[in-house]
């Protein structure tokens, strides 16, 4: 029997910023945005997601009198990452034998 | 890249991850700039102070150092510039962050040394320490002219040892211009072709 993958984590967007934030010590949003795509809109609510379910750490602050919001993985964050990988696996090594 | 759809494969998930990480890969950022400043600088002090010392014998051939604070007010405005455009910062920027920092303290700190012990010694020293700095920036940015260079250092630092202070002036020019000036121009123009 297979363990559930996280639903938190397996969503496209959301993994996306899972996956730039685990090898990253931070990233503000718009190199986020860049990279995955995504509108800001969507990001933004996959980004409180995340936040809320304690996976990662937003820090609003200024920069150069603008607005700036950074992302940076929790303890929390990277083990529910490995978990997913780990179940990730297990799924694959079924399929490939 | 899609909204949150759940409805994705295993091996979906795994080159999403997979891809992610990669863009992640080539996000090193251009800090040539630093290299450059501190090789030129060094580089235009030594000229100087060979000049002043062996070629004219001025007694006060230590004023071509004034350089220093120079270049340390144009690094200031470079980190200052560099921290309000920065996107993304990964572990080799911490990690060279860290030891550029150690190495900054470490030449703070042989400043009072050698005003105590005599400057007669401290150009191996500084040779060495450059190439400590550079063979780790190289390694963890894997920049091979960078490696070359700092590897050169060591050699350097030891015959610096065995020769008269003229001459040593020579070698620490000689030390910058293999491990920061000629890495530097390369370096950059490597992150110019790759963006």
């Amino acid at each position: 029997m297979f363990k559930e993958l996280d639903p938190i984590l397996h969503s496209q967007l959301r993994l996306a910023v899972m996956s730039l934030l685990i090898s990253v010590k931070q990233a503000d949003f718009i190199f986020i945005k860049e990279k995955t795509n995504a509108t800001a809109g969507n990001l933004s609510v996959q980004v409180q997601k995340l936040k809320e379910a304690g996976y990662i750490d937003v820090i609003k602050e200024f920069k150069d009198n603008y607005p700036n919001t950074t992302c940076k993985i929790t303890k929390k964050g990277i083990q529910a990452f490995e978990d997913y990988v780990k179940v990730l696996q297990e799924y694959l090594q079924v399929k490939q034998p | 890249m899609k909204n949150n759809e759940n409805d994705f494969s295993p091996q979906e998930s795994l080159q999403l991850i997979r891809s992610m990480i990669e863009t992640t890969k080539h996000s090193i950022s251009d800090k040539s700039h630093y290299f450059l400043l501190w090789g030129w600088a060094v580089f235009i002090g030594c000229v100087l102070q060979y000049y002043l010392k062996a070629i004219i014998d001025y007694p006060q051939h230590y004023y071509a150092w004034y350089i220093t604070p120079v270049a340390l007010i144009v690094f200031i405005i470079f980190l200052i510039r560099d921290r309000k455009k920065e996107k993304v910062t990964t572990f080799i920027d911490e990690a060279s962050k860290y030891l550029w920092t150690a190495l900054g303290f470490s030449f703070f700190a042989l400043s009072f040394i050698f005003s105590r012990m005599g400057w007669q010694y401290c150009y191996p020293i500084y040779i060495l320490l450059y190439g400590v700095g550079t063979y780790v920036s190289g390694s963890l940015i894997k920049f091979r002219p960078l490696i070359i260079g700092s590897i050169i250092c060591f050699p350097l630092a030891i015959v610096t040892a065995y020769v008269d202070f003229d001459s040593q002036i020579i070698m620490l020019a000689l030390a910058v211009l293999v491990s920061y000036i000629i890495p530097g121009h390369l370096l950059r123009m490597q992150y110019r072709k790759q963006h």
